[in-house]
């Protein structure tokens, strides 16, 4: 295996979750493609990390792990907030920052 | 070879298991694609030496996140009419793929452009418990502890999102 194959593997994962972010409504859906590009990014923090011999990338992608676990925290807790203010997990049902306001 | 024939079943998993999350209609179904996909993740840290990234990413991305993401998703039990319908699902994710894929492109491009070498061998204590602890605990201690700072407010952040849904 050359590093090569490990770096075009988490660009695959970016994009694919570029795509879930971009396409889908379902916010549970667009909670876990952006859990998917954190992990993307991990996995290249990895791959350098061994290419190198430098155990900072390693470090550096267990932080970004207790990120994507803060994240899903305060994530999961919104979501559910905001299901129970508007009864709706459709992404295109909050658009209340992007319409003029009028009061 | 073994070690090639690993690689591949495992990216096939990881793929699939990311490309079975964007495109599920059901969420539970998207969860159990995510998690597959976080446990190929796993492997391709094992692949990679990183023994400790391993154990880590099986714990807490799969055995935390992803569990409390699905407890999540079947407690609040979303009744049918509430989950978007999304009825031109193909169409959103072929924009989203022609969008994503110059970026992806530009990425492959110039990853394939710099990284011809091959993994230089390690020492036999790469990656494991006790010699990233001594770098976490060395070289990065500062953002050791402002990721807990950053946990920390999250914890409470997510407090009092969920109590100020209760009250209203």
């Amino acid at each position: 295996m050359t590093p090569l194959h490990f770096l075009l593997l988490s660009a695959l994962l970016f994009g694919i979750g570029l795509i879930g972010v971009i396409a889908r409504r379902n916010l549970f859906v667009l909670y876990m493609s952006i859990e998917l590009m954190l992990s993307a990014v991990g996995l290249m923090l990895a791959t350098f990390s061994r290419l190198r011999g430098d155990e900072g990338g390693a470090v550096l992608s267990l932080l970004l792990i207790a990120i994507i676990a803060a994240e899903a925290a305060v994530f999961l807790a919104m979501i559910i907030a905001l299901f129970r203010a508007g009864r709706s997990i459709n992404a295109h049902d909050f658009t209340q920052l992007s319409q003029e306001q009028n009061a | 070879m073994s070690e090639s024939i690993i690689f591949y079943t495992l990216a096939l998993f990881l793929l699939g298991g990311a490309s079975g999350m964007i495109t599920a209609r059901r969420t539970i179904f998207s969860a159990a694609s995510f998690m597959l996909s976080m446990i190929a993740l796993s492997g391709m840290f094992a692949l990679l030496h990183q023994s400790f990234l391993f154990l880590a990413q099986l714990l807490v991305a799969v055995g935390a996140i992803i569990t409390l993401s699905m407890l999540v998703i079947v407690s609040v039990n979303i009744s049918e009419r509430y989950i978007p319908k999304e009825p031109h699902l193909g169409r959103a994710l072929l924009l989203g793929a022609l969008i994503a894929a110059p970026i992806v492109a530009l990425i492959v491009v110039a990853l394939q452009a710099h990284f011809t070498a091959s993994f230089a061998p390690v020492p036999e204590d790469f990656g494991t418990l006790a010699s990233i602890g001594a770098t976490l605990f060395s070289a990065w201690v500062l953002p050791f502890e402002l990721i807990s700072l950053l946990l920390l407010a999250a914890l409470v952040g997510a407090v009092v999102i969920s109590r100020k849904g209760e009250r209203s």
